[in-house]
């Protein structure tokens, strides 16, 4: 369960001097995701997303605005955050010296399971996510699919109730969106609260019981797929996001 | 405990990268001493004179000094025919020396006047001017002899020849080289501190950040000291190793070379390594901490090479240093990381005493600055500008 309001996060532009005005990469997001659902951010790039994420997963701090992950702020309460929290960012960030078993182990013990229960934790998701054919190899020549699935089992290795996926299908095949994407949905059938950032409209479409139409750093709207169809009179998402955000209305190119 | 994991895993996983272990293992415990130990020992030994190995003489006109010949034998020198021209077969390097033995040679002896020798020696050549070098000390003290025969013949003391008696009593502990090669102990270790840990240091840091695998990192549960302290172990870990197998192979170096041809007190037998290496030990940490906080403050692994390669002049500054300027060890000094270890085992191959103030600062010193390095890298992991 992810509760965040207003959160605000700028930056300063790189080479910028004193007195620039800073970059705002998230105005005013604020949105909720339920347990047992998949809840989509839904942006083109340079939205704020992957900001918004990040502040939630503790990585960074919000300049204004708060949130909480399953009752624990990620300002005062970072370490309980990332116990209940499974984080896979927009890079997979593999070892590619290591083989996906080892990965996957390696975050395991990070994370406090005792050795034993992490041996046991790390060949059950690399039965579960299908990676048996992969687990023994070093990650170094693996495909982006196969790094997902690496990057996914470490996110999942302490059981966190709530996860977080940044893009994961980015560059990956049909077959392997298909299966991340039933890897999902079974994950918020098993009660899990999942939260998926991507630009492509059907993916999201396809996939998330509740939709959050990210732009320009605010949220232009909260609701279900059909939901916002029916709010914006379009008929299908493509449109309605278009609409959501404005954009149709002539502003920046 | 979670800095153990975070150690072990960057261990295991530099283990599997070549250039790593190629630093590590090889370029400071094997290549560093032997490039500048191998080259010290072999310049040392061709101007250096040892008179106890046997060597050739080639003689021209053996036949007419019987005497001349039974002595240089009796002096490890076995006398050789010469070959018909020598002077040329010298210049050309068929033979380093020729001692020309003139046919007046026995006349002249016999009658009480100098008699005539000629040593054909090419100076430009280091083996020609060593076998001079050596040939004319013997025909020296063979000289010598004959002088006090002569006296002693016409009834006068040889003593009377010698007005001065001349004793040369150097009392610098070490021998002309000995200095340099006393200050190559503290340079092969340090140096083979920082090659060992350099790659390390980068990889699992600015590296780390590269591959993007530092994002998902610091989301788990885990306190960002133990990040550190484990990136910081591991690293420990191979600058421990390279200097250790350094010390190992800088005591089996000299154990090949006759140490006494420096004339000095250096000496670097196992007690003496093993000394210097306890001296140096407190520099692990601190080094480790270095590179560690150095590359997590960069932000590529092209930035990290960068400043660590400047970093690498380090430890030869105090190598140059301490050759031009000779500063003297005083207790500030000994508490400076590096420069105070440099004076230490400097002291320690000479085999002179170390007060144990200095040992005490030298430690303490060197451990504060590494555990201060290590609060700046903490500071560095916490904030977020970590990620880049």
């Amino acid at each position: 369960m992810i509760v965040a309001e207003g959160l605000h996060k700028r930056f300063r532009r790189a080479g910028a001097r004193r007195g620039d005005t800073p970059l705002v990469a998230v105005d005013d997001v604020g949105f909720s995701a339920e347990d047992g659902a998949v809840t989509g951010l839904l942006g083109p790039n340079g939205a704020g997303k992957s900001t918004t994420l990040r502040m939630l997963a503790t990585l960074i701090r919000p300049d204004a605005g708060r949130a909480t992950i399953d009752g624990h702020d990620v300002v005062t309460d970072v370490l309980a955050v990332r116990r209940s929290l499974g984080f896979m960012p927009h890079d997979a960030g593999v070892y590619p010296r290591l083989t996906a078993r080892e990965n996957v182990h390696y975050y395991a013990r990070l994370a406090g399971l005792d050795a034993r229960t992490a041996r046991s934790r790390t060949g059950e998701l690399i039965e579960q996510l299908g990676m048996v054919g992969f687990a023994e190899r070093r990650a170094a020549g693996f495909s982006q699919g196969q790094r997902t699935k690496v990057a996914l089992a470490r996110a999942l290795v302490h059981r966190p109730r709530t996860i977080m996926l940044d893009e994961p299908t980015n560059g990956l095949d049909v077959m392997a969106t298909r299966s991340l994407r039933e890897i999902v949905r079974d994950l918020a059938a098993s009660g899990h609260c999942i939260v998926f950032s991507s630009h492509v409209m059907q993916e999201v479409a396809a996939l998330c019981d509740t939709i959050a139409i990210v732009a320009d750093g605010r949220v232009a709207m909260v609701d279900s797929l059909d939901g916002i169809l029916g709010r914006t009179g379009k008929s299908d998402l493509e449109d309605a996001f278009v609409h959501a955000t404005g954009a149709d209305r002539g502003t920046d190119g | 405990m979670s800095a153990l994991i975070v150690m072990v895993k960057e261990v295991l996983d530099n283990l599997r990268d070549r250039q790593t272990l190629f630093y590590a293992l090889l370029f400071g415990p094997v290549l560093l001493p032997l490039l500048l130990g191998g080259s010290l020992v072999a310049s040392q030994r061709q101007v250096s004179i040892d008179f106890d190995a046997v060597t050739e003489l080639a003689v021209e006109g053996a036949e007419r000094a019987p005497n001349l010949v039974r002595f240089l034998h009796a002096n490890n020198v076995d006398v050789v025919p010469a070959p018909a021209d020598p002077a040329l077969a010298v210049r050309l390097g068929d033979v380093p020396l020729v001692l020309s033995i003139d046919e007046r040679y026995g006349e002249a002896l016999r009658e009480g006047r100098p008699a005539p020798l000629t040593l054909h020696v090419d100076e430009g050549d280091k083996r020609s001017s060593k076998a001079a070098r050596r040939a004319s000390a013997l025909l020296g003290v063979h000289e010598r002899t004959l002088d006090a025969l002569r006296l002693q013949h016409r009834g006068i003391d040889p003593m009377l020849f010698d007005s001065i008696e001349l004793t040369v009593d150097d009392v610098s502990s070490d021998g002309a080289g000995g200095q340099l090669l006393a200050s190559l102990l503290p340079f092969l270790f340090i140096m083979s501190m920082v090659m060992g840990g350099f790659y390390l240091a980068i990889d699992t840091t600015a590296g780390e950040r590269e591959r993007r695998s530092l994002e998902p990192l610091l989301t788990l549960p885990l306190a960002r000291r133990d990040i550190v302290l484990g990136k910081f172990g591991a690293t420990l870990a191979f600058v421990a190793l390279s200097v250790m197998l350094t010390a190992t192979s800088v005591w089996a170096l000299f154990r090949l070379f006759p140490i006494e041809m420096f004339g000095g007190q250096v000496r670097f037998d196992g007690p003496t390594v093993a000394r210097a290496l306890a001296l140096a030990a407190p520099l692990a940490p601190f080094v480790a901490a270095l590179l560690v906080t150095v590359s997590a403050w960069t932000r590529s692994t092209k930035e990290a090479q960068t400043y660590l390669g400047l970093l690498m002049v380090i430890p030869m500054a105090p190598f140059f240093v301490l050759q031009f300027l000779s500063l003297q060890a005083t207790a500030a000094s000994a508490a400076l990381p590096m420069l105070g270890q440099y004076q230490l085992l400097e002291r320690a191959t000479l085999g002179e005493p170390i007060p144990a103030l200095h040992v005490a600062l030298s430690v303490g010193g060197t451990l504060c600055a590494a555990a201060s390095l290590l609060v700046v890298a903490v500071r560095l992991y916490a904030d977020e500008r970590v990620l880049g």
